[in-house]
């Protein structure tokens, strides 16, 4: 018998073997196909189904939408903004749940204009509870940095306390990701929506003041105070993500703050030189509108900040707050 | 049976062994190497720099009489945003390494409360670059500091010392206060050590004459808009009722410098301008002005040495030439050096 050629395989082992390399890469592939995360790393807060903020939006009223009232007083200014769009009574049912959302950005005290004035948000507290019966009050931001500071050096914590307010501090489990329906950057992201979740009305309260990076941080930025831990990523696309979370968020009412205006290094300023003083308040149900009012203050056209053109096409608002027939006074 | 020799097939083995043993290797070096990955190589992080082994000790430099209320709090360029959120970016433009801040309150009156933040900007450019662009009109001069980089105002301070750049931030208007923060600054300009190059030799290229007190910016990138342009000063000039800008920026050479020149005067042209003659003799035939219609403004570039210099929306071409004229002549004397 002729000796076989022992330098080739036989076609069995050769069938053996390529089906066990094809099984191992089958497995190999297999394998990393469970490993594989598509997703990447999380923000780390809250799993589970995806929440959405409810619409805090009243019904509109022709010639109401928009008050604009002259005056250094805050308390004056502010009482009678809302009475010129109809009271609180409009806004704020007998045993309703508001919450107000101020601008609470930055360990600062009043006097640097960085935040919102404590002042104001004590007496619209008090106008929710005494004129609007409403049952609780509650007064919630997310500064990020050291959110007990912001409270406390702002003078909001105290002052809304005082005022009857329960102040409710970002802690974590307060959490919950939202998408937005639309939306190009809130997706699966995480948002400060427990004091929100089970209100009835919602009242943002902001100041009128230079942003480095916006343009203008006015009611629609005050939003941003929603959004969770890895938020600094929107940065590299501020007007966008402006413009989305006025998608996001439809308040009852939004409380622009122009007595002093932060002109120059802002959000944070630091020198009362930054500040000037126009002594004017804006009440708006429309928030584009009334940060298109507002950024005059600051020497700026609508036309100059992206997100208010963007907020506007998304149906959100009007940029021509003329069309509103904004209600303008002065009180002494 | 198998059909392959004794010595084939450890042959065979021995390749597989050492096979596999490369690819376990590996296999280890990527999980190792997982837990040290440098974020700023796919730009989504900070880089992985060597730690201060000790952060500057702030409640050192301020005056007896004032206690810390805070711990100090140490920023690096990951989570500053948490401290000054939009301004941040202004600050990473420019080679920030950290942020310390505290806060302080007088011992005899609790209401006088001061925050210190000290920037750690790399290095005295960066550091003026921030002071620059953020610093306040109308303000006032500290004798004690050089005028171009220290200034007050009513409640706070702000100034440059070497690699850092220093706010003070009074929380209230206070004599007082305003003592305590300036006797800080004088304890950390005397105490903490900067950096051994803490001069900026631009500063003293700008003619003196009708020029703005104070109103001298660094930027570091996009100088006048243009990608180009880095490392570029500007300067204001108050010629008759009105307010001209200068600018001038120190390249490698003059070579570099014609280069980025030129491709200012393209981008000039590309936005509008419209080039046109000089009309003083001196200038003409060196220079190039542009001439803006939408914004009736003029621009006037021009290389001198290593130096592009020139004149940055001016009202009129009489008014761009003077100034360009006096940037000429001290230019011409600091080039031939």
């Amino acid at each position: 018998m002729a000796e076989k050629d022992e330098s080739k395989l036989c076609r069995r082992e050769f069938l053996a073997r390529a089906g066990k390399a094809g099984i191992s890469i089958a497995a190999a592939a297999g394998l990393s196909y469970l490993l594989y995360d598509a997703t990447g790393p999380k923000a780390g807060i809250g799993t589970g189904e995806l929440v959405t903020l409810a619409d805090f939006s009243v019904p509109h009223r022709t010639g109401q939408t928009m008050s604009v009232v002259k005056g250094a007083d805050r308390v004056k200014t502010i009482d009678k903004a809302i009475e010129l769009l109809g009271g609180i009574e409009r806004f704020v049912k007998p045993g309703e749940t508001v919450a107000i959302k101020p601008n609470v950005a930055f360990a600062s005290p009043p006097i640097l204009g960085a935040t919102a004035h404590p002042e104001l948000v004590a007496e619209v507290v008090r106008l929710c509870y005494n004129r609007g019966k409403a049952k609780k009050v509650y007064v919630a931001d997310n500064p990020i940095y050291d959110s007990a500071s912001c409270f406390l050096l702002s003078g909001i914590g105290k002052a809304a306390s005082q005022a009857g307010a329960k102040v409710v501090l970002p802690k974590t489990h307060l959490f919950k990701r939202t998408t937005l329906e639309g939306g190009k950057l809130i997706k699966n992201f995480p948002i400060f929506y427990q004091p929100f979740a089970k209100i009835d009305k919602l009242i943002g309260i902001s100041p009128i003041k230079d942003h480095h990076r916006a343009g203008a941080s006015m009611s629609m930025k005050n939003w941003y105070g929603l959004l969770g831990e890895g938020r600094n990523i929107f940065h590299q696309d501020i007007n966008t993500i402006i413009a989305e979370l006025a998608m996001m968020v439809k308040p009852t009412l939004v409380i622009l703050d122009g007595t002093e205006v932060m002109m120059t290094n802002g959000p944070t300023g630091g020198s009362l030189s930054d500040l000037k003083r126009t002594n004017t308040l804006i009440a708006s149900c429309d928030q584009v509108a009334a940060d298109s009012y507002g950024c005059t203050f600051l020497d700026l056209k609508p036309s100059d900040l992206p997100y208010l053109a963007k907020a506007e096409k998304a149906g959100v608002g009007t940029t021509d707050y003329d069309s509103l027939k904004p209600i303008v006074t002065t009180v002494s | 049976m198998s059909s392959i020799p004794g010595r084939a097939r450890r042959l065979e083995s021995a390749v597989s062994t050492c096979l596999l043993a490369i690819l376990l290797l590996i296999g280890v070096g990527v999980f190792l190497k997982q837990f040290d990955v440098d974020m700023s190589r796919f730009g989504i992080g900070p880089g992985t720099e060597p730690e201060l082994e000790i952060p500057p000790d702030l409640a050192s430099f301020v005056p007896v009489g004032v206690e810390a209320i805070s711990e100090t709090e140490i920023y690096d360029s990951e989570n500053l945003y948490e401290k000054i959120d939009g301004r941040a970016a202004l600050y990473l433009d420019s080679g920030f390494k950290k942020l310390f801040a505290q806060r302080f309150v007088s011992k005899d009156d609790k209401n006088l409360i001061m925050e210190l933040y000290l920037y750690d900007m790399g290095n005295v450019r960066g550091a003026f670059s921030v002071y620059g662009v953020q610093r306040r009109a109308d303000v006032n001069a500290l004798p004690a500091f050089p005028v171009s980089y220290a200034y007050r105002t009513s409640n706070a301070l702000y100034l440059v010392h070497g690699k850092y750049y220093i706010e003070l931030v009074g929380f209230s208007e206070s004599a007082e206060l305003l003592g305590a923060m300036i006797e800080t600054a004088q304890k950390i300009q005397a105490n903490l050590a900067a950096d051994s190059d803490t001069e900026i030799a631009e500063l003293s290229l700008f003619p003196t004459e009708n020029f703005v007190q104070g109103s001298v910016k660094l930027y570091l990138t996009n100088g006048l808009a243009f990608e180009g342009l880095t490392d570029t000063f500007t300067a204001r000039y108050k010629v008759g009722d009105q307010i001209v800008t200068a600018f001038l920026s120190k390249r490698a050479g003059a070579e570099e410098a014609r280069n980025v020149a030129e491709s200012y005067c393209k981008f000039l042209i590309d936005n509008g301008g419209a080039a046109k003659p000089a009309t003083d003799k001196i200038l003409e035939g060196n220079i190039i002005v542009f001439h803006h219609e939408t914004f009736n403004t003029f621009e006037i570039v021009l290389s001198i040495g290593a130096f592009v210099t020139g004149v940055h929306e001016a009202e009129s071409q009489e008014l761009a030439e003077k100034l360009a004229l006096r940037l000429v002549n001290k230019l011409s004397k600091a080039a031939n050096q």
